[in-house]
C-alpha cells in the first residue's frame, strides 16, 4: 500500500512508464526487434515481461503520441499512412534485452506480427510514444552451484533466453543456446555465414551474432533444414546433449517457445534429472493479477492435486515439474 | 495546499445511501483483485471507494483457458468466478482491507440462496466492510437460469439475504441480459436493496476462423468495455427515470466507462457514484484522471458540487 497508510514507501516492483522509440529493425519475414527508451524503469531481471500499449490520455479520450512530429525514417518498419487500428487491451512481451545508462534504460522487445497489436507495433517509428507497464512476473532463477545451462528456444520464445544468457555468462556459468525455427525464413536472429544443413548438433558454434555478444555458442536448427541442424529444436537439444554427456550432468535447462516445444524439452529433462525451467506464454489483459485471465495448470498438494496459477503473477517461468501439460 | 484554494475546488463528495465517498469514482468488481495488486501505481485511497473481486462460499478454481479475449472496444471474459473463497479471503484479503481508509464493498455470489446468505451473513459482521455487492448474474443450480433475470425471484433473493445484513449496506448489480431492467431494479428494491449497480456484462462470443472454435473454453461470455457503454448508460438512464428518481435508491453506473466524459454523462443520466472496470486493465491509474477530469469540467460550469450534475440530462419535453 502507499506510504502513508504504513508509514513505509511501498516497494515500486513495477511501474507504468512512458518509452520512446529509439530503434525499429525487422529481422526476417515476420519478426521485429523494437527498442525504447524509458526513465526510472525498476529493476528488473531475464525472465520478466512488460505490457505494452499505446500511450494513453484519458483527458483525450484516444491514444496520442506524445511527440507525433518527431517520427524519422530510417527504420524498417511499416510505414503506414493511413492510421493503423489500435489494440484496445496491453500486450506482453518478455524482455529480450536491457541497458541501463544512468537513470535511462533501453529495452529490447522482439515480435512476430500475429494480430492487431503487433500490426499497430509494425507502423511505430522512431521518436513515437509507448505505454510500458513493467517489470512483470517472475524471472528465470540463475543456479550459481551448477556451472553449465543450456537455453532452448523456439521462434517468438527466442528473446527472454537472449538475455539470459548474458546474466548467466555474466554469473560464469558456461551456456550453449539450441534456437530453432521452423524455416529460415523465420529465424528471428543475425547469424554468421549460411551453414549447410547439417545432420548432428555436437558443436555449438558462435553462429548467432546476437548469442555470440553474450559468449554463447549457438546451434540453430530449422524444421525444413532451410538452415543449420534440420530437425526440430527438441531433437537438436536431445542431440547436443547425448553427444555431450559428459559435460552435461549437472545442467540447468532453460526453454521457452511453443507449448509442444517446452513440454518435449520438460518431458526429457525429467527422464534425464536436468533442473528445467519453462517460460509461459498466456493472453492475458492486466499482467498483475486482477483479470485472472492467464490460468496455467500446476501440481498442487491440496484437494484434486492440481490448481490454476497465474503465469502473470506466479509465471511466466515455472519450474517443469509444476506444470501439468495440456 | 492551503484552505483557500480547497475551497475553490468543486466538491466531488457523495452519499452512497449512507456511504459518504470522498469523490463518486470506485473500482467495478473484479478488475482490481482484492486490493494490493495496484498499490504500487497509485493510492487506492484516493478512489471514493474500492469494490473487491467476487467471493462465493467456497473457493473455486474457474474456468479453463482461454478466459478473455479482446473484442472491438472492449474484452470478452468468462474467468467462472475464480477466487479464494469465504475463509481464505477473511484470513489472507480482510488484512489489507482493513487498512483502507475508504469504504470497502465486497462483490458476493453464489449458486444457491444459502451461498449468499452465508457469505453475507459473515461478512456483515466484518467492521473494515461497508457493504456487500450481489453478483446475481450468477446461474441458479436448481434451474440453471441466472438469478438475475426474473424480478420476482431476484426479490426473494435479496429478500433472504436482507434477513442477515444488518450493518452493511446491501447493493445489488443488474444483469443487462434481460428484457427490462427497470422491473429487476423494482425487483431487487422490493427484496431490500439500498443500492443499485448496474450493469454487468453482456453476454458475447468470439469465433476463431481458422480454427473455428470459440475464443473462449467457456464459448460465451461477458462483454465489458467501451463497447458497451452506450448500452449501460442507456440502462441507467432508464432505471433512473423509471424508478429511482422517485425513491431515492442510488446508482452505481459502470460499463465502459473510460474518461472523464463517460462519467460525467452517467451522472447526468443520474448515476450517484460510477466504477471504473475493464478501463483499468488500459490504464491502472485513469480513475484518477478521471476524478481530475470530472473536478475539472465541474469548474469550467462554475458548478461546486457533482450534485448539481446527477440526474441534470436536459430531456426533450414531452
Amino acid at each position: 500500500m502507499s506510504g502513508n497508510m504504513s508509514g513505509q514507501p511501498t516497494p515500486k516492483t513495477f511501474q507504468l512508464v512512458q518509452s520512446t522509440v529509439i530503434n525499429h529493425q525487422r529481422i526476417c519475414r515476420e519478426h521485429y526487434r523494437l527498442t525504447v527508451s524509458c526513465y526510472n524503469f525498476a529493476n528488473a531481471r531475464p525472465g520478466q515481461f512488460v505490457q505494452l500499449s499505446p500511450e494513453m490520455n484519458p483527458q483525450t479520450d484516444v491514444g496520442e503520441s506524445c511527440q507525433p512530429d518527431s517520427a524519422q525514417s530510417g527504420t524498417d518498419c511499416e510505414a503506414s499512412l493511413s492510421t493503423p487500428a489500435l489494440p484496445f487491451l496491453p500486450r506482453a512481451f518478455s524482455i529480450g534485452g536491457l541497458r541501463r545508462n544512468g537513470s535511462t534504460c533501453e529495452i529490447d522487445i522482439i515480435y512476430r506480427v500475429v494480430g492487431v497489436a503487433t500490426e499497430w507495433m509494425a507502423t511505430l517509428r522512431l521518436g513515437q510514444c509507448i505505454s510500458l507497464l513493467g517489470p512483470l512476473g517472475q524471472a528465470f532463477p540463475i543456479i550459481q552451484e551448477k556451472p553449465r545451462a543450456f537455453l532452448v528456444g523456439g521462434g517468438v520464445g527466442i528473446p527472454p533466453l537472449l538475455w539470459l544468457a548474458e546474466a548467466l555468462t555474466n554469473a560464469g556459468i558456461t551456456t550453449t543456446a539450441m534456437i530453432g525455427s521452423t524455416t529460415k525464413e523465420l529465424l528471428p536472429l543475425q547469424h554468421e555465414g549460411n551453414p549447410a544443413p547439417y545432420e548432428d548438433a555436437r558443436e555449438a558454434r558462435l553462429s548467432s551474432t546476437e548469442f555470440a555478444r553474450a559468449n554463447t555458442p549457438a546451434i540453430i536448427s530449422t524444421d525444413d533444414g532451410s538452415f543449420g541442424f534440420k530437425g526440430n529444436v527438441v531433437e537438436a537439444f536431445k542431440s547436443h546433449v547425448s553427444a555431450n554427456a559428459s559435460e552435461s550432468s549437472r545442467a540447468v535447462v532453460y526453454t521457452c517457445g511453443p507449448e509442444r516445444m517446452m513440454q518435449g524439452v520438460a518431458v526429457f529433462c525429467a527422464a534425464n534429472d536436468f533442473e528445467c525451467y519453462v517460460c509461459m506464454e498466456r493472453s492475458m489483459a492486466c499482467g498483475v493479477g486482477t483479470c485472472q485471465s492467464c490460468v496455467v495448470t500446476v501440481r498442487s498438494e491440496g484437494p484434486g492435486d492440481w490448481r490454476y496459477a497465474l503465469c502473470c503473477t506466479e509465471g511466466p517461468i515455472f519450474e517443469n515439474s509444476q506444470i501439468i501439460w495440456d | 495546499m492551503s484552505d483557500a484554494t480547497d475551497s475553490c475546488l468543486p466538491d466531488l463528495r457523495v452519499n452512497l445511501g449512507g456511504l459518504a465517498l470522498s469523490n463518486p469514482v470506485i473500482t467495478a468488481s473484479g478488475t482490481s483483485g482484492y486490493g494490493p495488486e495496484y498499490a504500487p501505481l497509485f493510492d487506492i485511497n484516493l478512489l471514493g471507494g474500492f469494490v473487491t473481486k467476487s467471493v462465493t462460499l467456497h473457493e473455486r478454481p474457474g474456468n479453463p483457458q482461454p478466459r478473455t479475449c479482446e473484442t472491438a472496444s472492449g474484452m470478452l471474459n468468462a474467468i467462472g468466478l475464480a477466487n479464494v473463497g469465504l475463509e481464505r479471503f477473511c484470513v489472507e484479503k480482510i488484512p489489507f482491507l482493513s487498512q483502507l481508509s475508504i469504504p470497502t464493498i465486497v462483490n458476493v455470489a453464489g449458486h444457491e440462496v444459502s451461498d449468499y446468505v452465508k457469505v453475507c451473513e459473515r461478512l456483515d459482521e466484518i467492521e473494515c466492510i461497508a457493504a456487500v455487492e450481489l453478483n446475481v448474474s450468477c446461474p441458479n443450480v436448481s434451474d440453471g437460469l441466472e438469478w438475475g433475470t426474473d424480478a420476482k425471484r431476484l426479490a426473494s433473493l435479496v429478500r433472504e439475504v436482507r434477513q442477515v445484513v444488518s450493518r452493511c449496506k446491501l447493493i445489488v448489480k443488474l444483469t443487462p441480459n434481460t428484457g427490462d431492467i427497470v422491473e429487476l431494479a423494482r425487483g431487487a428494491i422490493d427484496g431490500g436493496a439500498e443500492i443499485l449497480s448496474l450493469i454487468n456484462t453482456l453476454r458475447g462470443m468470439a469465433i476463431h476462423v481458422d480454427s473455428r472454435k470459440p475464443m473462449l473454453a467457456n464459448v460465451t461470455g461477458g462483454l465489458s468495455g467501451p463497447a458497451i457503454k452506450p448500452v449501460a448508460l442507456c440502462m441507467v438512464h432508464q432505471v433512473y427515470q423509471g424508478c429511482t428518481r422517485h425513491n431515492g435508491i442510488p446508482i452505481i453506473a459502470m460499463g465502459g466507462i473510460r474518461t472523464w466524459r463517460d462519467a460525467i454523462e452517467f451522472h447526468l443520466a443520474g448515476a450517484t457514484a460510477v466504477a471504473v472496470g475493464t478501463s483499468l486493465f488500459v490504464d491502472p491509474r485513469s480513475p484518477l484522471a478521471l476524478i481530475d477530469g470530472m473536478r475539472a469540467y465541474l469548474k469550467r460550469h462554475g458548478l461546486m458540487s457533482i450534485q448539481d450534475v446527477i440526474g441534470k440530462v436536459q430531456l426533450p419535453e414531452k
